[in-house]
């Protein structure tokens, strides 16, 4: 069985800072990290491969990622944690891409693996972009079935694996055939932290770089010129708000307090 | 003049401290600047209560010790937990940043100032401002002292010489502070710069600022040679300014002071190494110290530790995000690495797993953080255990109010780990008393926590702590390590230095503070203060 788990290299920080000027993203210099949701993608194909194993069966585990040379760090560290191998696609040739291009480039970089895959694991959504777009996307590229935002990965019984979603009308049990793609919820669980012998073996393990050339993307469809998404204006919304410290015996205090909602209220 | 209020039961949260204790006093101030803390130390001064006594002085920073140094014994407490001010900026000739500051300020948001790089900057000067645009500038600074309570003020971790888990490496709070200014009882002050004032041999000559000239005669004890935060900082020929760390709020007030800061290091790795017995956990610690270059943590959660931790993990969704432990682990090593490159980290790191396998571990067996999750759940983890045991206690409080958590801060050489281990161990067995043991290893200093089911087992405890106090004592440790003497070990601090020696402190305090108002209570009783007259 092989299952593919695609990661994002996302901003470390939660407190995201933006240019006034520019209206994008300040980079403060910190490392990227793996997008927290397919975190939670990566620890549960690894509970696969793990049942699978204690039933004697070999599971393997591909994280994928589209990004800058130095995304190979992050999928060495999910290498550490457990995963197999990895496939980096990093070419100038896919830079700019949008949720379409982004899932042609991962489906050619699947496609580019050789051995069937039968189950694709995303996380529900990147934490800098909120699309939540590229699982279902990816799903319609492979022509596999999807389920998306799963909470609880409840069985994979042969080729049959059933999960639970969330819905506005409650909670959803679903059952797909494999081959299929499913994006996961945040809270499905916790990715384990690596052990030193996975974070020494990582460091020699098989992470294959790519570009477009190599597995074979039509350039009209990758990057900028395969984005049919047109950023007309992207910018902070204005915020006003102001802390007025309200100090003293008690007494003073809730005088204060009074005097301000009174102003307030004016 | 700040306003010197009643102690009415709005403030009634100043008469405790992390300690759990409560105390008594008449009245309450919180000063925010220098004038302000001598102006009510020079009303008070030699004056005397409704008993006839000179008013004690308590001062306060963020109340988080555990030893009961800021709770008051009557008189009146000054908190100086809005004396916030980051006051200036400055390079030494090493290039080492200096920060001037107040003593309330909180270490958690000296932190995230340092690292979001948004220091206070209200009124500084020109040569301030650009050592702060250069310090932005270049690597990443950050504060070393480390104590569990983030919470705590920079002004009360130098009074009771905090340290923590990284003063492996880095040391208790004392090697970090250049300089202070101290408010005297009587008002006046001392400036103290780090190698500008030397004691000779054991006599003391300080100058204070109104142009006094004060000769102190300093202990004759000597100090173990372990991490020791237990009574005051002699030595011959000793800097001066080390007398007034760790003094537990009783020789004078620190004002401001000026922290050492260091570069951050490139790589920060922490790693959890599980072990089968208590045995291997203690041959890998003794295995790992000659051998780690770059530790600048060793810690250590014993069975009790971790079966609690999974225990609540089970229980509480609080807990939930712990992180699973194999039920074939029974104890837990941890060791935090700080190295200037990666390749270094990996090469410490094969080091230590090689060792947790020769000592009957694996390097399977061990989380690795190198992520900031990770390192946040490796936190949560560390942290989880005391705040665990609190809620152990707090809930056999409600049947049982007399009984508290009894945690030892005791150290032992190098040499002695075993030793007091074992004695630890035979003791609780002998005793029937249930436990937890966790801290310091790399530093021969846990914290074992007696958790007591009953009045009984309360008292079993303390006697046990009495007893290992002589016991560390006669194996050249120190009975506080790092929490300070405060009120709660005094009696083993008259075990560990003796009545003679503890009447020398006490002499030194009146030198200073003749009518013993500061800080009373700590260190000593006042009748022992009495009599060192």
């Amino acid at each position: 069985m092989r299952i593919v788990v695609c990661v994002k290299a996302v901003p470390s920080t939660t407190e995201v800072k933006m240019d006034p000027v520019t209206n994008t993203i300040v980079r403060d210099g910190r490392q990227a990290v793996v997008n927290p949701f397919d975190a939670t993608a990566l620890e549960l194909a690894l509970r696969i491969k793990d049942e699978r194993a204690a039933a004697g069966e070999h599971v393997d585990v591909t994280v994928l990622s589209m990004g800058i040379p130095d995304t190979e760090r992050l999928l060495r560290d999910c290498i550490a944690r457990g995963a197999d191998d990895g496939l980096l696609l990093s070419d100038r040739a896919f830079a700019g891409a949008d949720t379409l291009a982004t899932a042609y480039a991962l489906t050619c970089g699947i496609e580019s693996m050789g051995a069937p895959v039968d189950l694709v694991i995303c996380g529900k959504m990147a934490v800098d972009g909120d699309t939540a777009q590229i699982g279902p996307e990816l799903a319609g590229a492979l022509d596999v079935p999807c389920i998306a935002g799963v909470e609880r990965l409840v069985e994979l019984c042969g080729k049959v694996l059933s999960a639970e979603r969330a819905t506005d009308a409650g909670r959803e049990f679903v059952e797909v055939e494999l081959p299929a793609v499913i994006t996961v919820a945040k809270d499905a669980a916790q990715l384990r932290m690596p052990s030193i012998a996975g974070v020494l073996a990582a460091e020699d393990a098989p992470v294959a770089v790519r570009t477009a050339a190599d597995v074979k993307a039509d350039p009209t469809r990758t990057g900028l010129a395969g984005s049919p998404t047109q950023v007309v204006r992207s910018f902070v919304p204005e915020r006003a708000h102001e802390a007025v410290p309200v100090e003293g015996t008690a007494a003073e205090q809730a005088a204060a307090l009074a005097t301000l909602i009174e102003e307030a209220c004016r | 003049m700040v306003d010197m209020l009643p102690m009415t039961p709005e403030f009634g949260e100043y008469l405790r401290d992390e300690s759990r204790s409560v105390g008594t006093a008449d009245s309450i101030s919180f000063p925010r600047t220098e004038d302000e803390i001598r102006s009510v130390l020079r009303s008070l001064h030699g004056v005397s209560g409704a008993d006839g006594k000179p008013v004690a002085i308590t001062v306060q920073g963020a109340r988080t010790g555990l030893a009961a140094g800021a709770v008051p014994s009557g008189g009146h407490v000054m908190n100086l937990s809005r004396a916030t001010a980051y006051l200036g900026l400055s390079r030494d000739e090493d290039g080492t940043y200096l920060l001037r500051v107040q003593p309330g300020v909180i270490l958690s948001e000296l932190r995230r100032h340092l690292a979001r790089h948004t220091v206070p900057t209200d009124g500084w000067d020109r040569a301030s401002l650009d050592a702060l645009e250069e310090l932005y500038a270049g690597p990443e600074q950050f504060f070393p002292t480390d104590p569990t309570e983030t919470s705590a003020c920079v002004g009360g971790m130098a009074a009771c010489n905090a340290s923590g888990a990284r003063s492996y490496a880095y040391g208790p709070m004392r090697p970090h502070v250049r300089a202070l200014r101290v408010a005297l009882a009587d008002g006046d002050v001392v400036a103290l710069r780090r190698g500008e004032v030397r004691a000779r041999a054991r006599r003391l000559t300080l100058a204070t600022e109104s142009g006094r000239t004060l000769e102190l005669d300093l202990p004759t004890y000597t100090m173990p040679c372990t991490k020791n935060a237990s009574g005051y900082f002699v030595e011959d020929d000793m800097d001066a300014i080390d007398l007034f760390i760790g003094s537990d709020g009783t020789l004078g007030i620190i004002c401001e002071l000026e922290l050492a800061l260091m570069p951050t290091p490139a790589v920060s790795w922490g790693v959890n190494c599980f072990f089968a017995s208590e045995s291997d956990a203690i041959d890998f610690t003794c295995a790992v110290r000659p051998v780690l270059s770059d530790a600048c943590a060793i810690e250590y959660f014993d069975a009790d530790a971790l079966n609690i931790l999974r225990r609540q993990r089970e229980r509480s969704t609080a807990f939930s995000a712990l992180p699973a432990m194999d039920d074939a682990w029974s104890c837990c090593v941890y060791v935090e690495l700080a190295c200037s490159s990666r390749e270094q980290a990996l090469a410490e790191l094969a080091r230590l797993g090689d060792i947790a396998r020769d000592c009957g571990g694996s390097n399977a067996a061990t989380w690795v953080g190198r992520t900031d999750i990770d390192r946040e759940t490796q936190r949560f983890f560390r942290h989880a255990v005391p705040e665990s045991v609190n809620m152990l206690i707090d809930e056999r409080r409600r049947t049982d109010p007399t009984i508290t958590k009894l945690g030892s801060d005791m150290s032992v050489p190098d040499e002695r780990l075993r030793d007091v281990m074992a004695l630890y161990r035979a003791d609780l067995a002998a005793a029937g008393l249930e436990s937890a043991a966790w801290g310091h290893i790399g530093n021969n200093h846990l914290h074992v926590n007696v958790l007591p089911r009953n009045t009984a087992d309360y008292a079993a405890g303390k006697r046990l702590f009495e007893k290992w106090a002589r016991a560390v004592t006669d194996m050249g440790g120190a009975v506080s390590a790092e929490h300070g003497v405060g009120k709660l070990k005094r009696s083993f601090l008259a075990v560990m230095y003796g009545e003679q020696h503890i009447c020398e402190m006490a002499s030194l305090k009146r030198q200073l503070d003749p009518y013993l108002q500061l800080g009373q209570g700590n260190l000593f009783e006042l009748e022992t203060c009495e009599r060192g007259a």
